[in-house]
């Protein structure tokens, strides 16, 4: 696969505070990559060295096999945090307007601007300025502006904040589609349960370094699958098997944590004898558990 | 390739910020009341004036222990100008005729009256000129005048010189004025030579206030808004301030074609002519000033607008934009006052000097240009020296807006903001 973004042993300080230290990823076409971290832990100050917005202070970064430069930018579309868009104009000529910023003729910015409204539901704003509009559906042009050129790198910077589960849903899928077509997207997030249906690659930072990294299954295949998840009816005296870590019981449901290398299938059985089992699953651990493990364990030391 | 890339995108911003300001109400608003204004104003000035030179005093009274040297100061006033319409005597006043006299005064019924007293034998003159009001300027240079002019025919007469003698003797003389321009002299009007400076001030002070500020403010409004981020993530910092500039100056053009386009109908219009305007001739320009009107304008226009752009990335928020406005507007304000000396010492080392500092150049060497024609080599470098700045505050405006992304919580240390010259 080819490597859209290469960053090498990149680092960034701001005055005293460390951004980012010896950072290395690789984003490759087709992939979809999370960029995981609790706030502040340099994943903007990260995206920002990708597109030349800020220069790494050591380490080299490359954009599409080359250093960065200008002309690769009109291959990226860019969605920052903090969002942005003139308030005054109408959401058509803001759009077209962004596109042919980045290459596009001024027909065929309107052309996909009105199709890429119809498809995200929102056709009948084209001709409202962005004022009169509501902050998800600016969000939704924004969305729009970053992908009219149709770029091969995607870069969203929390994308899905502050929208509700339908549109959450309606991005996601659109973001599958397009790295279906081979695309590379990459996004930032700390919410790790749209990272783990929707990520090939991850790569946690806290604090600026890179603390887990590799492709989805890889990381978590280091991680044991220690985690049962019981639905029951009848007694709970099974959560006083000798193969439990620890447990936290609900009405019903219990979600457990084996000690290493216990024996989940004495424990179904032990559990079966006693009470009626509706559901018994192990799993492995999910990512928030994960980041919660090696981000919560790292802070406390 | 990137020259292409960068013209294409500067064209492209500066379209967006045309049209979004043509579009604004505030353009209409200013585009329709600005003439109103002016004109109003021009009216009122034109009718003020007017009315002051046609009147001077028109009632006054004069009281003397001397009924003769009344009567003199009497016959003066009669030959001026413009001579009052009654001059009331009393000789000698009584204090009920001063009194009376101060009632008239306060009622407006007369414009004030003369106190001329003289001790007999004696030549010392005591003259109190009294009016309602203490700025009354044109009445005390009347007296004063009327005053002296009594007491030099009182000692010709009394040296026995006729009447018709002493008046040829004191006729007025009427000084006319020549200016050397070009070579040649051609009849001058001390005001209406500076007509072309005075213009370029107004034009000029009020295309800065309201562009200059509009500038700052869509600066300011990109930061707060974030969309710099976006707009950096695809074009350069410096196609974004040109393209900006150009935009909002071609907005500045349009309106003064709008203004200048009025101009034109109104001079040509029965009103002007009752108002005695006859178009641009009677400002009575010269070739050079037209030539560099438009050129003084567009560098001083660019110059203080690439100004309020750095000074719109330099701030935070809205708020901040009205504190600048003072440090915009100051060298245009030092220009003006510094613009007495430079009209008295055109070609002094000092006014040569003031007119190649960059912010001065546009007001204090046009003002020059229009005064006495300054060598080619100052023109030329105070021109080179302003287009120069210009770029300089533009590539200064663009560096600070670029490192305004990261203003936002984290601040660029100098190194870093050093660093990001290697981009351009």
């Amino acid at each position: 696969m080819e490597v859209l973004v290469q960053l090498e042993h990149v680092s960034k300080s701001y005055e005293e505070k460390v951004a980012v230290s010896d950072l290395s990823l690789s984003i490759e076409a087709g992939s979809m990559f999370g960029l995981l971290g609790p706030n502040g832990a340099g994943k903007t100050s990260t995206i920002r060295m990708m597109i030349g917005i800020t220069m790494p202070d050591s380490g080299a970064v490359a954009l599409f096999g080359k250093p960065y430069s200008n002309e690769a930018l009109r291959r990226v579309g860019y969605l920052p945090e903090e969002r942005g868009l003139y308030k005054r104009m109408k959401v058509i000529e803001q759009l077209v307007f962004l596109a042919e910023l980045r290459g596009l003729g001024a027909v065929e910015a309107t052309r996909r601007a009105k199709e890429w409204c119809e498809r995200l539901q929102i056709a009948d704003v084209l001709n409202k300025k962005t004022e009169e509009l509501s902050k998800g559906m600016q969000q939704k042009i924004q969305f729009i502006s970053t992908l009219l050129h149709d770029p091969e790198l995607i870069i969203m910077d929390e994308p899905f904040s502050g929208l509700d589960p339908v549109n959450v849903m309606l991005l996601q899928d659109t973001l599958l589609e397009l790295k279906r077509q081979g695309n590379a997207v990459l996004f930032s997030t700390h919410r790790m349960d749209q990272v783990e249906k929707l990520c090939d690659t991850i790569c946690l930072i806290d604090k600026g370094h890179a603390v887990l990294s590799g492709g989805m299954r890889e990381v978590k295949s280091r991680y044991e699958r220690n985690r049962v998840i019981v639905q029951y009816e009848g007694g709970d005296g099974f959560l006083n098997h000798p193969a439990i870590a620890e447990y936290r019981s609900y009405a019903g449901h219990a979600e457990i944590r084996l000690k290493p290398h216990a024996d989940a299938q004495d424990l179904l059985r032990t559990a079966a004898a006693t009470s009626m089992i509706t559901k018994f699953e192990l799993a492995e651990p999910s990512l928030e558990e994960i980041f919660i493990e090696t981000v919560g364990g790292r802070a406390d030391a | 390739m990137p020259s292409r890339m960068t013209l294409r995108n500067t064209l492209l911003v500066a379209k967006r910020e045309y049209l979004e300001r043509v579009r604004s109400r505030i353009f209409r608003i200013t585009t329709v009341l600005v003439p109103i204004a002016v004109g109003g104003i021009g009216f009122l000035l034109i009718g003020m004036g007017g009315q002051r030179l046609d009147q001077g005093v028109r009632q006054l009274a004069i009281v003397s222990n001397e009924p003769q040297l009344a009567a003199d100061v009497q016959t003066v006033l009669q030959q001026i100008e413009y001579p009052p319409q009654s001059i009331e005597i009393f000789a000698p006043g009584t204090p009920a005729d001063l009194s009376a006299l101060n009632q008239a005064v306060e009622q407006h019924r007369i414009g004030g009256y003369l106190i001329l007293t003289r001790e007999p034998g004696q030549s010392r003159l005591e003259a109190t000129w009294v009016s309602g009001s203490a700025t009354d300027f044109v009445g005390q240079d009347e007296m004063k005048g009327a005053v002296r002019d009594a007491l030099v025919r009182e000692q010709l007469s009394s040296r026995g010189m006729t009447d018709s003698q002493i008046k040829t003797l004191l006729k007025s003389v009427k000084l006319d004025t020549m200016q050397v321009k070009n070579g040649q002299t051609v009849a001058s009007n001390a005001g209406r030579s500076f007509a072309g400076a005075y213009v370029l001030i107004l034009v000029l002070y009020g295309a800065v206030l309201i562009y200059g500020i509009n500038i700052a403010r869509s600066v300011v409004e990109e930061k707060t808004t974030r969309i710099f981020e976006v707009l950096l993530a695809t074009a350069s910092p410096d196609s974004l301030m040109v393209g900006k500039l150009l935009g909002v100056g071609a907005v500045g053009l349009t309106q003064m074609a709008i203004w200048t386009a009025l101009g034109a109908l109104y001079a040509g219009s029965s009103l002007a002519a009752a108002a005695k305007v006859h178009g641009l001739s009677s400002l009575g320009l010269t070739r050079p000033e037209l030539i560099f009107f438009p050129v003084f304008f567009l560098l001083g226009f660019f110059f203080y607008s690439a100004m309020a752009a750095a000074l719109g990335s330099a701030v935070s928020g809205e708020q901040d934009v009205q504190q600048f406005i003072f440090i915009l507007v100051a060298p245009l304000a030092i220009s003006v006052l510094l613009l007495p000396y430079v009209l008295g010492n055109p070609s002094s080392t000092a006014s040569v000097v003031l007119s190649l500092i960059p912010p001065f150049t546009p007001i204090i060497l046009y003002m020059r240009i229009c005064s006495q024609v300054p060598p080619v080599w100052q023109v030329a470098l105070g021109v080179a020296l302003l287009a120069a700045s210009v770029w300089g505050m533009i590539w200064l405006a663009a560096r600070i807006y670029r490192i305004g992304v990261l203003m936002y919580g984290k601040r660029a240390t100098l190194p870093e903001m050093l660093r990001w010259l290697r981009y351009s």
